[in-house]
């Protein structure tokens, strides 16, 4: 039944011819084990057709969504995190099996006549796959790829005459954004492809024309392939699937970094470790030579591998052989010895290190947030994900604009001349204040701010009736924004507080707040929704405001922060961020997976 | 020979060790969406039972937070309803029918005069309790339950659900 059905197919395909061409091709002197690199290759290419056919279905390309879609791939979809990791680690093996294969042909002279054109194919696939990685590594529009990015298009760019106008077209403009993201993916999964495929096929059929190149003792009869050097072949394309499998199980999938933040001023881009021997050579040529490091020597190296298969026409054939090897395996070297330097450099470079973690713990906090059910990447984009992160944004602006005078937890950045901002607008605040003024955390820093300590000294109130007064001015922190005194007082649990009368009659002195007390014992700031958002707001927007302090002498005044200095966003940002209103950080860190 | 058969077996053996790994990861990752549940939500106030006039049907929307995929969006339309007041001491005296068409999911709207309504895709014809008038739907309108505050204008609060095209019965998107 099967047997006659499939004479049935092959009656009108013919494809047991076209199988036995594929598996039977002639290998000359037999089955070896050093002719599986092509097919090892051959098959890592499979591989990443096939994932990144699978990341294509998943991923969005612009700026906005990038982070967000790969994110999603990597944290959220069925097996995601395995598939995107296989992507990007068989990318890394596809440089590796290039250079192993390089090699191998290099060895064994197979690059020269009659093969010149299947020599200058392969260099082509090298650089396809090349484009490949350097495209694909902008792709999540995470810090990474947009740093690595931004170097690699800017030496580009440093190129003579075209340069400039030759970066501005594959960025898509002069700054990086949505048409970057559509032009690098438009190349990696619509040009590069049928490029590569394009080469390959040139490549095989010229490998199955010219056949494989045989040692020179190998017995002079050929072998078809089938069935020992397929096994090889499979047993060594199986053996590079493990590997990469354990570095993806071991990694836990690939990295994402935080979202792309063109602000961030400490992010420490490295290239992929592949590219960190140029990275390091560019070191050796600084200022005006840079161009030699970037250009002209790895220019030079490139040409002269184009040209390795013509050096017998110059030269004895084995001699030209061993110029050839030497040649190839001095760059390696020093591509080897470079990389390890650019590693070491790394290793012991302290604010590189420092910025590195920092940057994780961007990456981490990004991953929580979008991760949680009640926040997610916003609808204007990932970048925007820690831009309205309270923990994260709140505290940045907090430190640049406020820790010079004030302190938070008692750490600060200057000379302290202001309170403790921590917790600040709560009942533990207050409470504290109220039993010691004096206190480095409250007004002892603060010059002209002495009145609650002249209050201490001569308030009657008892440790109890504190207790109850600090329990009403808390509540204080949630009146609505759109309640006005009067309504406030004219609610029950308010008219009703016990503390309303202690405040009235001791606080009230000093504090005005409209139809509850009148002060005009001392100078002092008005207390009505003390707390709340807009009583901070108003305190950083109009600090010498009479409400606020603007009785205090100018020099003891906080300066006022306008939109210039501190954004609206910022402003809710740094204020939910002293009211502790954020995502709090888990106690075990999200990890990939 | 056996040296030939062997190794054929055993690459048939490394075919599968070579494409299985990806394979099957690849299908589940395909199918992640079956793993997904979708939120549940809750009750929605609409409005108050004194916007609305006996037997005349008003469109509502249905305002919610949402995620899709990655991206969360803030409370805005996902839907809508059409509430219908019944005649007084009916119970209950709203009632709650899903715009969207038992058939292929189309958008149901009111026909001319307010006689009942219709879908717009493929004519499916039902009457203002949400009977079908034709055969083109498989099913009456979706009714939603609806909750009423218990004051004297209650407010109107339904909770919006989605359920399978097609089907005779009425089963909810999960």
């Amino acid at each position: 039944m099967f047997k006659s059905l499939a004479d049935w197919i092959n009656d009108r395909t013919g494809y047991r011819a076209l199988a036995d061409q594929a598996f039977n091709e002639p290998i000359p002197g037999g089955a070896r084990w050093r002719y599986v690199f092509g097919s090892a290759l051959a098959t890592v290419f499979c591989m990443q057709a096939f994932t990144g056919l699978l990341l294509m279905t998943a991923y969005s390309p612009s700026s906005s969504t990038a982070w967000g879609s790969v994110f999603y791939i990597s944290h959220v979809m069925w097996m995601g995190w395995f598939i995107r990791g296989m992507h990007h680690f068989t990318a890394q093996a596809m440089i590796v099996l290039l250079a192993l294969h390089v090699l191998q042909v290099l060895l064994a002279g197979a690059y020269r006549r009659p093969r010149e054109f299947n020599w200058w194919f392969g260099m082509a696939l090298l650089f396809v796959t090349l484009g490949f990685s350097l495209t694909g590594y902008l792709l999540p529009w995470d810090q990474k790829g947009y740093w690595a990015t931004k170097v690699a298009t800017n030496i580009m760019g440093g190129a003579p005459v075209i340069g400039p106008s030759l970066q501005k077209v594959f960025v898509g403009g002069v700054d990086y954004g949505n048409q970057t993201v559509t032009r690098f993916y438009g190349i990696h999964v619509g040009l590069l492809p049928p490029l590569l495929v394009a080469c390959l096929a040139a490549h095989i059929a010229l490998v199955r024309r010219h056949g494989h190149t045989p040692p020179q003792k190998a017995p002079a009869t050929p072998s078809p392939a089938w069935p020992e050097q397929v096994f090889m072949n499979l047993v060594a394309s199986v053996g590079v699937l493990s590997v990469i499998i354990l570095v993806v199980l071991a990694h836990g999938g690939a990295n994402l970094d935080a979202p792309a933040d063109p602000s961030n001023g400490d992010y420490p881009a490295r290239p992929e470790w592949y590219f960190l021997s140029l990275f390091q050579f560019l070191k050796l040529f600084p200022g005006r030579l840079e161009a030699i490091g970037t250009m002209v020597i790895p220019g030079a190296i490139v040409l002269v591998m184009l040209l390795l298969p013509l050096l017998d026409r110059i030269l004895p054939r084995s001699f030209a052989h061993f110029l050839a090897c030497g040649f190839v395996f001095g760059v390696l070297g020093g591509a080897g010895f470079l990389t390890v330097q650019a590693i070491r450099d790394d290793w012991d470079d302290r604010p590189f290190l420092a910025a590195r973690e920092k940057a994780d713990q961007a990456r981490l906090r990004a991953i929580a947030l979008a991760l949680d059910p009640g926040v997610g990447v916003p609808p204007e984009g990932a970048g925007y994900l820690l831009a309205r992160d309270p923990l994260t944004q709140g505290r940045a602006v907090l430190e640049k604009r406020c820790l010079g005078c004030h302190v938070h937890d008692g750490k600060g950045l200057g000379t302290q001349s202001a309170s403790d901002l921590a917790r600040f607008g709560t009942r533990d605040w207050l409470r504290g204040m109220l039993e010691n003024p004096g206190a480095g955390s409250y007004f002892k820093h603060a010059k002209g701010c002495d009145g609650m300590m002249e209050w201490k000294r001569t308030t009657k109130l008892k440790p109890n009736e504190l207790d109850v007064v600090a329990d009403f001015v808390a509540g204080f922190a949630s009146i609505p924004d759109d309640v006005e005194p009067t309504e406030w007082l004219n609610q029950k649990e308010v008219a009703e507080h016990p503390g309303l009368k202690l405040f009235q009659n001791d606080c009230g002195k000093c504090h005005v707040i409209d139809g509850l007390s009148e002060g005009g014992l001392r100078d002092a700031p008005g207390l009505f929704a003390w707390g709340s958002p807009r009583w901070f707001a108003r305190m950083i927007r109009k600090p010498d405001a009479l409400d606020r302090y603007g009785y205090l002498e100018t020099s003891n005044r906080m300066p006022a922060f306008g939109t210039d200095q501190v954004s609206d966003a910022d402003l809710n940002m740094i204020i939910r961020y002293l009211k502790d209103d954020y995502l709090k950080p888990a106690a075990a860190p999200a990890q990939a997976r | 020979m056996l040296r030939r058969e062997l190794l054929a077996r055993l690459s048939a053996g490394l075919g599968a060790a070579l494409s299985l790994p990806l394979l099957i990861p690849g299908i589940a990752y395909i199918l992640s969406p079956l793993r997904l549940r979708r939120e549940q939500g809750g009750f929605e106030t609409l409005t108050r039972l004194s916007e609305l006039e006996v037997g005349k049907p008003r469109l509502f929307f249905i305002q919610q937070e949402r995620r899709d995929a990655w991206v969360k969006y803030p409370r805005e339309p996902v839907g809508s309803v059409w509430l219908i007041r019944q005649p007084k001491g009916a119970n209950p005296p709203v009632v709650a029918l899903s715009s969207e068409c038992p058939h292929l999911g189309c958008a149901i709207s009111l026909k001319d005069e307010s006689k009942g309504f219709i879908c717009h895709c493929h004519a499916s014809a039902f009457d203002l309790s949400g009977k079908p008038e034709n055969a083109a739907p498989p099913r009456p309108m979706d009714t939603l339950e609806v909750a009423l505050g218990n004051d004297a204008d209650p407010e109107i609060r339904v909770k919006f659900e989605r359920f399978r095209t097609q089907s005779e019965e009425k089963i909810p998107l999960v």
